[in-house]
């Protein structure tokens, strides 16, 4: 019996440091974006805000909160052409173009391979997956040549296609789950009361099946939000995405503009955020590629 | 009804409504051409484009392309660089990957039980996974910098050694696994937690009135049984930890001894360098391991599949 509370003790503690290891970055970035600049490269810990200002080089923990960082947003930094704001743009139109694509053309093709006999279905579908582990680098050579061809270097449509393909198996394989799951019995009847094929499956499936689109979605979007690789190799500084905008202000010889960068950040994560919470019942099968349910 | 031989069926579905009439033929290839079509024009066509490259003397210029025999695959074979960045590479995923699947395998035995909350906290836990990794890299070098960096202001506190994160190199690595672990471990524990909710609690109920130690518990029935799912976990975090670039090139940049990774050496020789007919032979070395690990992940996941359906069908 004592070793079993030693056990349950010891069981708390492990939570409890893990927790404040993965929680504490994040709620630090939140600190950092309301900082001044000093503030935020001050060499003691600064989190407790206050309302007087506060000596720079004081030995203190009080910090006075501002929102300087969020209005210098606006600003044109040195490593870049543009505001934030122009990159926010990019990552916005870029990311929800091609979660539209991915879920249309996956969700069709998860229809497909989940109520039509196709021969060898099983491999089509493994084949479909295998593309996720394509490590980028190793396409992006010929895939700058064929865009350099057709004038898609440096666009958003360049971009738009890139991850569409690179979201598709996860869009399939996802989406094949979910339709799985709406049964048949449906289209069964439609089709009895004289409705085609397609009529059958835009009217009758696709209703049913958008909760499944919704979480597909918001891993797509994720998946090209967050993506860094292809953006940065692909596209120059005009049409680059937000996480290229960080990484090359790296460079700065004015050293880091951290209160600004807290601020970005904080504001670029804060939907990643928001849609985690919002999918956390799917988080299982998003990353598992709808293989594992529960 | 047609009996559905080779085809997949995952969990509960895969209905299969017939259909042999013409007009559903043409259907079927509009759901699902579309998809293979996107897929082997800017997936399959570049990766074979790149094999023929990789025989060539390309450069980033363009202009006259030769081609150059094996010559790029032999030089591949005898420069330190590569030989240097395939130990990092392994270094990094043996490490990485360990310590997240532990640490992932001992959260989820702790989440185990419910509690008060736990729902609200795992939900928090989880949330770096989704994290963008660039932008995180970038984000960590203010927590890890040397001299103004929380984390060294954290071990001062404690009496703890000041350590130079991001400079040292012996440290460089260690950073990088730092943010992976944080990034990473939560999908240990989300795949290890499915596993462990997956036992079925009546053979718990059992051991018990066999009096069984909590060791033995453990070790007969909790990790064999959850262990499938831990190895598709490691899997896929292994085929992921091996592409590993983003973290890399926000901590170091790609041309960094001690810890340039087979993706940065690859984005080093065809950007930096632009010997892109070199860079394609790296990338197809890399692209061996790569598809080696994803296929076994892949049967992996089919004999998983083909379990559970035994099961269910039971």
């Amino acid at each position: 019996m004592n070793r079993r509370l030693g056990l349950g003790r010891l069981r708390w503690v492990f939570l409890a440091l893990y927790s404040v290891f993965s929680v504490l970055p994040l709620l630090w970035l939140g600190i950092t974006s309301v900082k001044s600049k000093a503030d935020s490269i001050s060499t003691t810990v600064r989190f407790v805000p206050t309302t007087q200002p506060v000596d720079p080089r004081a030995s203190t923990i009080r910090f006075l909160p501002t929102l300087d960082g969020y209005r210098a947003l606006s600003d044109v930094y040195a490593g870049a052409d543009h505001p934030y704001y122009h990159y926010l743009g990019n990552t916005l139109v870029i990311g929800v173009l091609s979660m539209v694509a991915s879920v249309l053309i996956g969700t069709a093709c998860a229809y497909g391979f989940s109520r039509f006999l196709i021969p060898g279905a099983r491999d089509w579908l493994f084949f479909i997956l295998s593309t996720r582990f394509l490590p980028p680098l190793a396409v992006v050579i010929p895939v700058l040549m064929m865009y350099r061809e057709f004038g898609l270097q440096n666009t958003h449509l360049g971009l738009i296609i890139l991850y569409t393909s690179f979201n598709l198996s996860l869009a399939v394989w996802l989406m094949k789950g979910f339709v799985d799951e709406i049964p048949a019995a449906y289209e069964e009847a439609a089709l009895i009361d004289g409705y085609s094929r397609l009529s059958a499956f835009i009217r009758v499936v696709l209703p049913r099946a958008v909760p499944g689109m919704a979480v597909t979605a918001v891993f797509c979007l994720i998946s090209a939000w967050n993506e860094y690789g292809f953006a940065m190799t692909l596209n120059n500084r005009e049409g680059v995405t937000v996480p290229v905008y960080f990484a090359g202000l790296q460079g700065n010889v004015q050293g880091f503009p951290w209160s600004q960068i807290g601020a970005g950040v904080f504001l670029f994560v804060t939907p990643i955020v928001l849609f985690t919470i919002l999918v956390r019942r799917h988080l299982l099968r998003g990353v598992t590629f709808g293989t594992i349910k529960r | 009804m047609p009996t559905q031989g080779g085809e997949i069926t995952l969990g509960r579905g895969g209905e299969n409504s017939g259909g042999g009439a013409d007009a559903d033929r043409w259907l079927k290839v509009g759901f699902v051409a579309p998809a293979l079509l996107v897929l082997i024009s800017v997936n399959i066509f570049p990766l074979i484009y790149s094999i023929w490259l990789s025989f060539t003397n390309a450069d980033l210029v363009g202009g006259g392309i030769r081609s150059v025999g094996t010559l790029n695959y032999s030089f591949l074979f005898f420069d330190p660089r590569y030989a240097q960045a395939l130990r990092t590479t392994v270094l990094f995923v043996a490490l990485a990957v360990g310590i997240e699947l532990v640490l992932g395998y001992g959260l989820a035995l702790c989440l185990r039980p419910t509690f008060r909350g736990k729902p609200i906290l795992l939900t928090a836990l989880l949330v770096p996974m989704m994290m963008p990794p660039a932008v995180m890299g970038v984000y960590w070098t203010l927590i890890l910098n040397g001299s103004f960096g929380v984390l060294n202001q954290a071990l001062g506190l404690l009496g703890l050694p000041e350590l130079q994160w991001l400079t040292d190199p012996d440290l460089k690595l260690v950073s990088i696994i730092l943010i992976d672990v944080w990034m990473w471990t939560p999908f240990t524990i989300l795949i290890s937690l499915a596993g462990l909710n997956a036992i079925p609690a009546s053979i718990y109920e059992a051991a018990a009135v066999d009096r069984a130690t909590t060791w033995m518990v453990f070790r007969r029935i909790t990790l064999p049984m959850s262990a499938p799912l831990v190895g598709l976990a490691a899997l896929l975090r292994a085929t992921d930890a091996l592409k590993q670039f983003d973290l890399v090139m926000a901590i170091t940049g790609p041309n960094d001894g001690a810890t340039q990774t087979l993706s940065a050496l690859l984005y080093q020789v065809m950007f930096r360098d632009g010997k892109v007919g070199l860079a394609s032979a790296y990338s197809y070395m890399v692209l061996v391991v790569v598809i080696a690990l994803a296929s076994v992940f892949l049967r992996y996941l089919a004999s998983l599949q083909h379990r559970a359906s035994a099961t269910e069908a039971t």
